[in-house]
């Protein structure tokens, strides 16, 4: 199915080409915007599809800023115009009109119901907050902690940084690597599993923007401490104050920053 | 000129206000007899649509009006500084139908505001009674206030075209308006300050200091950004009135006076938006420094989907803009020479409204979850805040270049020098974009507090650098050029006006869903942490219902305006050019 975009891109792009030549704004306007859509989604070849939502988006704004380009100047909004007006208008159009009427725009409206109902077995879409806010307070074991402005103890001791981090290593291939992975890319042996799957520490998304207060909070809370917004019904994310002590929490945070290279986000 | 004296016009001033409040007070009197007791934790119901819709629609339309009547005098009095020292009587007409515009605005301002004000004491009693309790002394300071601004507002339109030979007294009174306009805004700022960020109370909520109640985190940040909004919004309000009174001008006088109002109102409104991201920054921070978790929920959590929206409408008034004064180059006599740059400026924005509406986090299926992970490997990178400033930061100076390619256009440099100004021109404007992009990516590399406090302050000051070289250039290089032929103000195509138009909805829009986000913030406390909100409403509503609230409240806003304009019209027609009868 794929394979077609690349044709469509390039029908786009002979159609664009070709009404510069008759001087047809319109039709430049049409072959261009079938271009960049052809070419948003064969996107794949390079790197993974873009989203729906975020084609859905460009798309919109591509359709409005061009038409807005194609009304600068008098002559060429007249010109992109013309088609519209001379199908509405002109006699020896009256055939295509009828055709337009009652057989391209039913069948078009058709297709779109037809996707709308068309069954499908697929979970919603679901717009979850990835990073939602925290509580300001939280009990970990019993003991109350104010989750902001929460500062990892172990970072002052500076001496023993590398055994902490080590220990944190040890801490992560016994709890985490399942799921967030071999090379903590979210890529674990059971990942595919879950929905929404489990997040990678690489790159510059994830533990890269947040304090380790917040990257603590979700490792000891995890599915059970998210709000509403963040549907804990749906995340497997264990809550690892059952598992592990406080001290090895900080450790296995210092090993994800650590051996990704990311830097804990602060706000001086 | 069928002038109605001064006095009249301040009696009719002062009483109309007298009876808006008399009648609020009787209405509240009355009502609090009539309607049932309020519920036992201090709440009456607002019949069919809730309490929390009707006071949210009434609260906006207010706040609305308000910032324009506040916002429109910065500038109609600038305008009048200006026409007085410059003697142009151009100026001085605008001015005066800026001040027309406000003046007569003030009647349904005062009047939404009465509704305001019967509504939140029969609707919220208990609430009230702390805000009063707290605040107090600064509601009558409001009182009074209100009064003196209105007296000062009709003083200063009934006696335009008495003071005549006495513009300087007449724009001190003008500032005066302004200075009282501030107060008012410091008044109502410290009202919702108090709330979102409350200082200077017990826990339980008995009154520790009441300046402390006042001077709170939010307080200046928002007056300051508030101040700014106003006048953005006060001249895309006065924009549109120019477009509209341009579509249906009958005259080509007419035409060619409100194409210029529109444009000189346009480019005001544009010129201050260019510093309201800074004041939302500060803003932002006082917000996290008063409450980190709101902070985070207002930027990251459940309000994220809002900045994904904020970011298409903004992009949509910045390619309106650009639109706008690209289509203006028509009108330029030479401005066709100019249009081949239109293409590479189009492009620029295209690519940079692209970015910058990139979101971070993304809608998605479970199928595209599974493909690519919950960001975006290449996307992804698009949607944080390194991508977006420097995606703003190009798409301004665009814009700022659409701006000067069009106040260039009929000019040709006469100096010697004009080939190297050129050159010059273009080396600025392609140097300073390189560094912004060198600094943008730069700013992957560093940590956040780098980039925030270092980094995006220096993108935007290559960016200010960039445009005060610009202007000095262009003004160095075209002094005593030949021009080619005045603007042929009012040959405009009549979609022109309509981006106008557009550019105030958008903003209008945009303004309900940031307050709806701002008093969100909240949570389901009246006062954030003092007084919780025990009321059937007390839960954040989706941000679907909220949109359909706002676009209601825009919609009833701009019929409302229309209405204004319409009684503005009829008003000339009755009594000729100053015919002032409120
Ligand atoms: C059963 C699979 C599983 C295991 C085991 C697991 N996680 Fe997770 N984790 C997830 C999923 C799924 C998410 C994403 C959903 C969410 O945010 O709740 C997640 C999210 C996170 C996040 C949030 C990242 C962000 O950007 O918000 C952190 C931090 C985290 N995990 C750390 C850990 C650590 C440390 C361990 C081991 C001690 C661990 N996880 C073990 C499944 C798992």
């Amino acid at each position: 199915m794929q394979k077609i975009y690349p044709i469509i891109a390039i029908i786009g792009l002979v159609i664009s080409i070709s009404s510069v030549f008759k001087k047809s704004p319109f039709f430049n306007f049409v072959g261009l915007q079938i271009l960049i859509y052809g070419l948003l989604k064969s996107a794949d070849y390079i790197m993974p599809a873009l989203p729906a939502q975020v084609i859905l988006m460009y798309m919109a704004m591509s359709v409005f800023s061009f038409i807005i380009y194609f009304s600068i100047q008098e002559e060429t909004f007249k010109a992109f115009l013309e088609p519209m007006r001379s199908l509405f208008a002109d006699d020896n159009k009256k055939f295509l009109r009828l055709i337009i009427a009652f057989i391209a725009l039913p069948l078009f409206a058709g297709y779109l119901t037809y996707a709308k109902v068309k069954p499908t077995y697929d979970p919603p879409v679901s717009a979850r907050i990835v990073h939602p806010e925290p509580p300001s307070q939280m009990d970990f074991k019993g003991k109350t902690m104010n989750v902001l402005g929460l500062e990892n103890p172990l970072r002052k001791d500076t001496a023993n940084f590398a055994k902490n981090v080590e220990e944190g290593k040890k801490i992560y291939y016994q709890n985490c690597f399942f799921c967030h992975g071999d090379d903590l890319d979210g890529k674990g042996h059971i990942a595919d599993a879950f929905n929404p799957v489990p997040l990678p520490f690489r790159g510059t998304d994830t533990i890269a923007q947040l304090p380790e207060s917040f990257v603590f909070w979700r490792v000891a809370k995890g599915w059970r401490g998210l709000p509403a917004g963040s549907g804990p019904w749906n995340s497997s994310m264990p809550s690892f104050e059952d598992f592990l002590t406080e001290e090895e929490v900080w450790q296995v945070i210092m090993f994800i920053y650590e051996s990704t290279g990311n830097k804990p986000r602060s706000w001086e | 000129m069928a002038d109605v004296s001064v006095k009249k016009g301040l009696t009719k001033g002062v009483i109309k206000l007298t009876v808006l409040l008399g009648i609020s007070f009787l209405f509240l009197f009355v009502l609090g007899k009539l309607l049932p007791t309020p519920t036992e934790d201090g709440y009456r119901v607002f019949p069919l649509i809730g309490s929390r819709v009707w006071v949210w629609i009434i609260a906006q339309l207010h706040l609305n009006f308000a910032a324009f009547v506040l916002g429109v005098p910065i500038f109609a009095v600038s305008m009048e500084f200006l026409s007085w020292r410059r003697s142009d009587e151009r100026l001085d007409r605008i001015a005066y139908d800026f001040t027309k515009l406000f003046t007569l605005a003030y009647t349904i301002t005062a009047a939404v505001g009465t509704l305001l004000l019967i509504s939140l004491p029969v609707l919220y009693p208990k609430f009230m009674d702390h805000m009063m309790k707290i605040l107090g002394p600064t509601w009558w300071l409001y009182i009074v206030v209100m009064y003196v601004e209105v007296m000062v507002c009709y003083y200063y339109y009934y006696s335009w075209h008495k003071m005549k030979d006495n513009k300087g007294t007449h724009v001190a009174i003008g500032g005066l308006l302004n200075i009282m306009g501030v107060i008012m805004l410091l008044i109502t700022s410290a009202w919702v300050g108090y709330m979102t960020t409350p200082a200077g109370v017990s826990e339980t909520g008995e009154l520790l200091s009441r300046w402390k109640a006042i001077k709170t985190h939010m307080w200046i940040p928002l007056s300051i950004h508030r101040l700014c909004a106003n006048v953005v919004f006060g001249a895309g309000i006065a924009a549109s009135y120019a477009a509209y009174r341009f579509i249906v001008a009958e005259t080509d006088e007419d035409r060619a006076y409100y194409d210029w109002m529109g444009y000189t109102s346009a480019m005001i409104s544009i010129g201050f938006s260019l510093i309201l991201p800074g004041v939302g920054y500060l803003l932002g921070v006082e917000i996290y420094s008063f409450n980190e978790q709101m902070g985070i929920q207002l930027m990251g959590g459940f309000f994220a989907w809002l900045w994904v929206m904020q970011a298409i409408l903004i992009g949509a008034i910045l390619m309106f803009v650009n639109y706008y004064l690209w289509i203006s180059l028509n009108k330029m006599p030479g401005g066709e020479r100019y249009f081949k740059y239109v293409k590479y400026l189009f492009v620029t924005m295209l690519l940079g409204y692209a970015v910058w509406l990139t979101p971070h986090s993304v809608a998605l299926s479970l199928d595209e979850a599974r493909k690519m992970g919950t960001y975006h490997p290449v996307l992804g990178n698009l949607g944080v805040m390194a991508a977006k400033n420097t995606a703003v930061v190009i798409t301004y100076l665009a814009t700022f270049l659409s701006f000067a390619i069009f106040k260039m256009s009929n000019k040709e440099a006469v100096v010697s020098w004009a080939k190297l100004g050129n050159a010059l021109r273009g080396l600025i404007v392609i140097g300073s974009t390189v560094i912004v992009l060198i600094l943008g990516v730069y700013s992957y590399m560093v940590s956040s507090a780098v980039r925030v406090k270092i980094l995006s302050p220096i993108q935007f000051g290559v960016f200010f650098l960039a445009i005060v070289a610009l202007f000095i250039l262009d003004a160095k290089m075209f002094k005593g050029a030949k021009i080619l032929g005045e603007p042929r103000w009012g040959k405009m195509p009549e979609r022109s006006q309509y981006a106008l138009i557009g550019i105030t909805v958008t903003f209008t829009w945009l303004m309900g869903m940031m307050g709806y986000m701002r008093s969100g913030g909240r949570q389901y406390w009246h006062v954030y942490g003092i007084m919780q909100d025990t009321s059937p409403d007390a839960f954040l509503p989706t941000h679907g219902f909220a949109s359909v609230v706002t676009s209601i409240l825009t919609v009833i806003f701009f019929a409302l305006m229309g209405l204004l304009f319409y009684g503005i019209m009829k008003l000339e027609k009755k009594g000729g050019q100053g015919g002032a009868k409120a």
